[in-house]
């Protein structure tokens, strides 16, 4: 039996279809942000106020001339925007967005660190692209990607690991369930790992400060330099795709998730709501301290992971156990 | 100013009496006519004497038979003018480059232009024209044509051209960072920079040679498009010198209006210098403020002289218009509002961290090695080195309008943006009290349109430094030679010193932190 | 679906740009439309680094003749459709460098130019004044509103110059090449 509505969740909604709006929706919120900040009004032509903007970039490239040079390695340099795209929608699939999550009602044990896997794998095949560019600005441009993303991985796993500590599960579902059933949000309970997080994953996601692997004047394109046509606007996406999914991340985890209250008729309709809602927030708060940052260097940044990020994304571990083991169970 | 008694000419006199010809007041303080070789010794006299001596300029001029070398030296109250000559059979003559390292970049473009072999200079190669321009045909010359040159296509470069370790990165000519097409070739070892090629000659346009076939009121026009961002101050020169060739008297409100124009202009220069170098270090943010706060400023340029870019308020004798009365509160309000922003910028580059983490202690210049450079501007200033010539040599009515001269010491980028900063403040300061102060009377005289012969030197302040101009004329509508140095070529050698040992992500905000321009550069 | 597509490109024009040997001026002006007070990116438009990912060529000053190849090389290495806009005097013609000995004399001469914007700077009122056109000539058109007018105002013919013609005078309006059947008759290549 065909199961209609199945194929419904995976391909429009909350699945394929929903996500690359949400994407490109996301797109038009930061660039208006960034605009307005910088005292400019941003796109404006494209559809009212321009919300179709993100979309029209998307089709342009689509129709543009495909151009492989004659030295890439020309199937990782074909295949590999569109795998990381692939990745990253999956990626997204596991998460609740009206209440459960595309792939089951209720995710499984365990899905909060495959998820963390894909994004490494996605980044991963990020730094094949550059490198399959054999370009010198590709190659420093994704090196640059490769020795980010690796630092970065290690406490953006350790914070993962605390709500995960405080809901005594890795079960993505549950974590975002219990904390509107039983007790509060974790952004209350565990305040230090939110602010933690969101610098982490502004580290993760490549955006200022820590946006040295686009930083266009020094490496022109970076690993996207050789790259035209539907290959760079694949590109494009999975890095929306990526800024996105690591929003959704901090939402489910620290936020509860799609979770909040229910008013009137379906409580699908109410969960998503909230989750674009709560996404909308997250979305705002790094792109804001994108445009605020200049941008550090390569050595500034590697310093601040390893001396800075890491010791405190363990001390923030160790305080949350030590405040769930003992210090909550006598307030509540 | 430095505070020097150092009798430059005194020294020469005593060391050099009856070898060479002194004629004091010429050409700036003092010519000297040298035979072959002794340019040397009076260069070393004086570099003995003085820390602060430098090569201003080199000037290759075509005599007829033989080709006139003319250095051109800047001491710390002197500016002296050493004429050599050699002859166009065997135009050969010893470096200088040796005894002040500030003389590289000047003689490899004479010996571009004119052919002129300067023994021991230790860069190779065409430095000014392009890499394959043909040997033999030196442009500038009386007797050649070079028009009709056809260039051979350039070599194919290795594709990834690395020894050992060592990676070349070619920065340029296509790149986001830089505005202006120019190529650094820049090896590095990991992350971090050992050497830095540079190749200009990009925007080499031939200004020096075509202002020969025009009028000195034509010429005005072509001067002032070696730059567009220092154009007022470049027409500027050109016309004192001239004025200087005329022996005219140029009227005091014409001396006031150009202090306007030109203080207006060195404004709108560093506002557009601390913007792109908030682009630099992906500071966008910071980048837009500056150059929305920029706007008011082309609207006052565009008032006072009806256009943004090119104001060509500049002509000889005077200034080409009036300055309404009525335009003076506007001019007035503006400023009083740009005044106003100025504290917020200041706390930005005090206090935010990223910014500071990017520029304090990014490619710093030693004040001996400013010295021995000869680098001038805000470079020289920023590391300690008191040189302006608005003090130095006051020129229009600088001599009657009170400032400050802006030094720091540290020699970062931090300091030398520092350093563009306040004088943002002091050309406001100079501007309100112009236009407090201006004098009735005409704004330009007459002047005939045939220069007599003779020469002449000028050199003024530009936002970027030192900006040297000399002219010979030889009695026609037309000059015989104009020579123009701007400042950023004096100041790239300090650039292929500070980058080295940085780390590649620290070329950029350097390298605008000495405000390029190349097409000045280049002419 | 060619609506879609030329709808697309029409809003989402990314732009490069190359200095060829200019005086600076028409590339501050170029740098000035990013910013606050004419924020070129309402229409879509985008500064690109790399010539790969640029649909439209700015191009400043006299080539000179360092800046020949380079030039030629840039505009290779961008895709297909491609559009070069030759700013300033000095890009059109030469303008005030026209004869020297270095210098080439406009644009047109190295690359096939779709646009001019003459001026020397053109403001940036006058940039984006071209740049609207250029976009607006890559339109389709509407036949609905034509019929409801009285009289058609047809685009200019005679202001049509085929693309490998030399420019004679420099004009004195934006004159745009027929740029729509550049569009039709360059379809993207499928494989290099």
């Amino acid at each position: 039996m065909i199961d209609f509505m199945l194929i419904f969740r995976i391909l429009v909604f909350p699945g394929f279809t929903f996500v690359l709006f949400l994407t490109l929706f996301c797109d038009w919120v930061e660039r208006k942000i960034e605009a307005r900040i910088q005292n400019r009004v941003g796109p404006m032509v494209a559809g009212p106020g321009g919300i179709l903007q993100p979309l029209a970039d998307f089709i342009k490239l689509l129709t543009k001339e495909d151009i492989t040079p004659r030295d890439a390695k020309k199937t990782i340099f074909k295949f590999a925007p569109l795998v990381a795209f692939s990745i990253m929608v999956f990626a997204m699939a596991f998460l609740p967005i009206d209440g459960g999550s595309v792939i089951s009602a209720s995710g499984f044990n365990g899905d909060l660190i495959i998820i963390l896997a894909f994004v490494t794998i996605a980044n991963f095949l990020l730094f094949l692209a550059g490198w399959a560019s054999c370009n010198p600005y590709g190659s420093i441009g994704s090196a640059r990607v490769l020795t980010q993303f690796l630092g970065y991985d290690i406490p953006l796993t350790l914070l993962a690991l605390t709500p995960a500590f405080i809901a005594g599960s890795l079960n993505i579902f549950s974590i975002a369930y219990i904390q509107v059933t039983q007790l509060l949000p974790f952004i209350l309970l565990a305040p230090w790992a939110f602010v933690l997080f969101i610098i982490t994953m502004q580290a993760e996601l490549e955006k200022d400060p820590f946006d040295i692997p686009h930083a266009d004047s020094e490496v022109v394109g970076g690993l996207e330099t050789e790259y035209t046509g539907g290959k760079l606007a694949f590109l494009h996406l999975t890095r929306d795709v990526q800024i996105v999914f690591g929003a959704a991340l901090v939402v489910e985890l620290f936020l509860g998730g799609p979770y909040g209250p229910v008013f009137f008729g379906l409580p699908e309709f109410w969960y998503s709501l909230w989750f674009i809602l709560k996404l909308l927030a997250v979305v705002i708060i790094t792109e804001y301290i994108t445009t605020v940052f200049a941008r550090l260097r390569i050595d500034q940044v590697l310093r601040a992971n390893w001396k800075i990020l890491l010791p405190a994304a363990i001390l923030s571990l160790v305080l949350t156990v030590a405040m769930v083991t003992w210090i909550y169970p006598m307030v509540v | 100013m430095p505070n020097s008694s150092i009798d430059i000419i005194n020294v020469i006199e005593s060391k050099l009496k009856d070898k060479v010809q002194i004629q004091k007041g010429q050409l700036s303080t003092a010519a000297i006519t040298v035979s072959n070789g002794l340019h040397r010794d009076v260069i070393q006299a004086m570099v003995d004497a003085d820390p602060y001596t430098a090569i201003s300029a080199i000037t290759g001029l075509d005599l007829g038979a033989s080709l006139g070398v003319y250095y051109h030296v800047r001491t710390s109250n002197a500016f002296l003018t050493i004429k050599a000559e050699v002859p166009k059979e065997n135009p050969k003559i010893q470096t200088i480059t040796d005894i002040t390292p500030s003389g590289v970049f000047h003689e490899l473009e004479v010996s571009d232009l004119f052919g002129v072999a300067f023994e021991g200079n230790p860069l190779p190669g065409h430095f000014v024209l392009p890499e394959t321009w043909p040997q033999g045909i030196y442009p500038l010359r009386k007797d050649v044509n070079a028009n009709e040159v056809k260039l051979d296509p350039p070599l194919e470069e290795e594709k990834k051209p690395s020894e050992g370790k060592l990676v070349k990165i070619i920065i340029g000519p296509q790149h986001p960072a830089l505005l202006e097409p120019e190529k650094f070739a820049v090896t590095v070892d990991g992350e971090t920079v050992t050497k830095v090629e540079p190749r200009i000659g990009y925007v080499h346009r031939g200004i020096e040679k075509a202002s020969e076939s025009r009028t000195y009121l034509q010429d005005i026009y072509l001067v002032e498009r070696i730059c567009g961002i220092c154009t007022t101050i470049h027409a500027a020169d050109f016309c004192e010198t001239v004025e200087k060739l005329l022996k005219a008297e140029v009227p005091q409100r014409a001396k006031y209006l150009r202090v306007i124009a030109l203080e207006l202009n060195r404004l709108h220069s560093h506002f557009l210098t601390l913007g792109h170098a908030g682009l630099e270090i992906g500071y966008e943010t910071l980048f837009q403020y500056f150059w929305r706060d920029r706007e008011p400023i082309m609207d006052l340029i565009e008032l006072t002289s009806g256009s943004r870019v090119y104001p060509s308020i500049m002509t000889i004798g005077g200034v080409r218009r009036d300055l309404k009365d009525t335009d003076l509160p506007k001019i007035k309000t503006t400023l009083i509002e740009l005044r106003k922003k100025l504290p917020f910028y200041r706390q930005v580059y005090e206090n935010e961290p990223s910014l500071r983490a990017r520029m304090k202690n990014v490619g710093i210049l030693k004040r001996e090695d400013a010295l021995k450079l000869g680098v001038v501007g805000p470079v020289a200033r920023g590391s300690g080195v008191d040189i302006d010539v608005r003090k130095d040599e006051p020129y229009e009515a600088y001599s009657e309008i009170p400032f400050k001269e802006i030094v720091y010491q540290d020699g970062d980028t931090w300091a030398r943006m520092n350093v563009r900063m306040d004088e943002v403040e002091e050309s406001i300061n100079i501007i309100e009290y112009a236009l407090d102060h201006l004098p009735a009377g005409p704004f330009r005289v007459k002047v005939p349109r045939v220069v007599p012969p003779g020469e002449a030197v000028n050199r003024v302040e530009a936002p970027r430094g030192e900006l040297f101009c000399y002219i010979k004329s030889n009695g026609t509508a037309m000059p015989e030679r104009v020579k123009v140095r701007t400042p950023t070529y004096a100041n790239i050698p300090s650039f292929l010193k500070t980058a080295i040992g940085e780390n590649i992500a620290d070329v950029p905000p350097n390298f605008v932190s000495l405000d390029p321009c190349f097409s000045c550069t280049d002419r | 679906m060619a609506d879609t597509k030329t709808w697309a490109r029409v809003k989402s024009p990314w732009v490069l740009h190359f200095n060829s040997g200019s005086c600076n001026g028409c590339d501050i002006e170029i740098v000035s439309l990013l910013t606050p007070k004419y924020d070129v990116e309402r229409f879509g438009v985008k500064l690109e680094p790399s010539p790969r990912h640029a649909d439209v060529l700015l191009v400043t000053g006299a080539v000179t003749k360092q800046c020949e190849e380079r030039l030629k090389r840039v505009y290779d290495q961008m895709p297909q459709p491609k559009f070069v806009v030759a700013i300033g005097a000095c890009a059109c013609s030469g303008g005030v460098f026209n004869g020297c000995y270095n210098v080439v004399g406009g644009v047109d001469k190295v690359i096939p130019v779709t646009a001019y914007i003459p001026g020397c700077a053109p403001r940036p009122e006058a940039l984006m004044d071209g740049v609207v056109k250029l976009l607006n000539a890559l339109s389709p058109p509407k036949p609905k509103k034509q019929a409801k007018q009285e009289k058609l105002v047809e685009a200019p013919k005679e202001e049509v110059k085929p693309p490998d013609a030399p420019i004679l005078e420099v004009p004195t309006t934006p004159i745009l090449q027929d740029a729509k059947s550049i569009i039709e008759e360059t379809k993207p290549d499928a494989k290099q």
